[in-house]
């Protein structure tokens, strides 16, 4: 039986939700479509944050209701913590756009 | 239930609420507006620091918000304070008010000679109000007058997975079963499932209107040279496990529901009389965004919010739900409806839309929520561009 407590929204995603608090070390079984997969936990996780529910190289995309809220900083192994330490946003970045722009506004 | 009892109003809209409300031009007739309505039983004020020194579409909304509140369905009547001679008119103002039927009085501090003149007119106009609004009776009327109005805050990680599910359910439920109104906003909290929205809009043209207003946003905090992420998520988000803003608005975005966008209107203009789901284009700021909404004539308001919060308004009533186990144990005093037990309990979201639905149907007809009840209320007006 998958771990009711770990919610995945949709088959094509790549992280589920904790709905209860995690522990390094144990083994956990997560519902991902009609499939189960097994996932050993490599930190503790608190009510509500992420984890990785497949290995995530650097650089890729974050998907969670089957789209992308992001790409991953770093390798993200399953089973790690995904949150803003190892994921970036790719909106509203002022700090990416034209420097000129950038230069203009500030002064 | 298809009727609930009402205050009728000429302009042939119905509230929920009976206020008389006091309203400030500029800062300097907010302590006249404060000090007023602490003496005028249940009189409301609407104080805030603009009205002057604001270029013309600042000007206009401003003004536009401030008239949205003396001549919502909940109001019965308005005094207007102004200090001077004001960019936002105090005059033109209670003119305006006027038109609408119901009772509306200006006051302008200089003309009074001083603020305790200034005072002592604005208590007497509204005692009047006040107790000529107390005369008024609830009357039968159909749930096809209402509108919803929807907003999210403190999202966490359950907001949606679960508490937006059941405000969609319910919205969706005065849209569709009664002829209602529903009106969600926060246009930087689309970022990540505008396209989905926008496949949503009832036309070519609402679609493009409203990936032309995401983009405007993208561009305004492009154009600050400094990262979104600074802002969104803030800090209460992440704490409840949110990443990113892109995972923010889809998960934003369940409180909309599937069904069809009617239309996305401007900050605090009027919600239209048809029947269907509206935009309002607000920021994410939960208090400017309630504000304006507010000032569009939404009923009441329902705040879904994952880890708690205070957000609330004085002229619409909020009721707010949550489907954190956590937060309804930890803020009980901003918990009106907790729906946790679809969530990590046995219960349906059918269910926790029964929850949310029930307390709208108590609340239309008259029960105090728990902000009105604790006398809590933030306004907050959305500002375009800076003072002169």
């Amino acid at each position: 039986m998958p771990d009711r407590y770990l919610q995945v929204v949709e088959p094509t995603d790549n992280v589920a939700t904790a709905l209860r608090e995690l522990e390094a070390g144990e083994t956990v079984s997560v519902g991902v479509g009609d499939e189960e997969r097994t996932v050993e936990i490599a930190e503790d996780v608190v009510f509500g944050h992420k984890i990785a529910i497949e290995d995530i190289a650097s650089g890729e995309t974050i998907t969670k209701y089957g789209k992308s809220i992001g790409n991953a900083t770093e390798d993200i192994p399953a089973g790690t913590w995904v949150h803003v330490h190892n994921v970036e946003s790719n909106y509203g970045r002022g700090d990416l756009a034209d420097d000129d722009q950038a230069k203009v506004i500030s002064e | 239930m298809s009727e609930f009892l009402g205050y009728e109003r000429d302009d042939g809209s119905v509230g929920i609420r009976n206020h008389t409300v006091i309203v400030s031009t500029a800062p300097y007739a907010n302590d006249t507006v404060k000090r007023a309505a602490d003496i005028v039983e249940d009189a409301i004020p609407i104080t805030h620091p603009l009205g002057r020194c604001q270029t013309k579409p600042d000007v206009f909304q401003t003004y536009r918000t401030l008239l949205g509140y003396a001549t919502h369905p909940n109001t019965y009547g308005a005094v207007v304070v102004a200090h001077a001679g004001e960019i936002v008119d105090g005059d033109e103002l209670a003119e305006d008010i006027a038109e609408t039927g119901r009772p509306s009085d200006s006051v302008n501090i200089h003309r009074e000679k001083g603020v305790m003149n200034a005072l002592k007119r604005t208590v007497n106009s509204a005692q009047e109000i006040a107790q000529d609004a107390s005369a008024q009776r609830r009357v039968p009327s159909d749930m096809s007058n209402l509108t919803f109005g929807i907003n999210c805050a403190t999202s966490d990680t359950t907001s949606g997975l679960c508490q937006h599910k059941a405000t969609a359910g319910a919205v969706w439920r005065l849209i569709d079963d009664y002829g209602g109104r529903g009106c969600f906003a926060e246009t930087p909290e689309f970022f990540g499932g505008e396209n989905e929205l926008a496949e949503r809009a009832v036309n070519d043209e609402v679609k493009e209107e409203i990936l032309e207003r995401v983009g405007h946003w993208d561009e305004r905090l492009q154009a600050t040279g400094y990262d979104v992420r600074g802002a969104q998520p803030t800090p209460d988000n992440m704490d409840g496990g949110l990443t990113t803003i892109e995972e923010k608005s889809l998960g934003a975005l369940v409180k909309s529901g599937d069904g069809p966008i009617q239309d996305i209107i401007d900050y605090g203009a009027k919600i239209p009389r048809d029947s269907g789901m509206y935009i309002m284009d607000t920021p994410g700021h939960g208090a400017e965004s309630v504000t304006g909404i507010g000032a569009g004539g939404a009923h009441f308001m329902v705040i879904s919010t994952g880890q708690g919060h205070t957000l609330s308004n004085a002229v619409m009533p909020t009721i707010k739900i949550t489907g954190n186990p956590g937060s309804a144990e930890r803020v009980p005093e901003e918990t009106d409806v907790d729906v946790s037990e679809a969530l990590v309990g046995d219960e349906s979201f059918e269910w926790a839309t029964d929850q949310l639905w029930d307390e709208i149907e108590e609340v239309v007809n008259g029960k105090v929520t728990l902000s009105e009840a604790l006398g809590e209320s933030q306004f907050a007006i959305h500002r375009i561009g800076p003072s002169t």
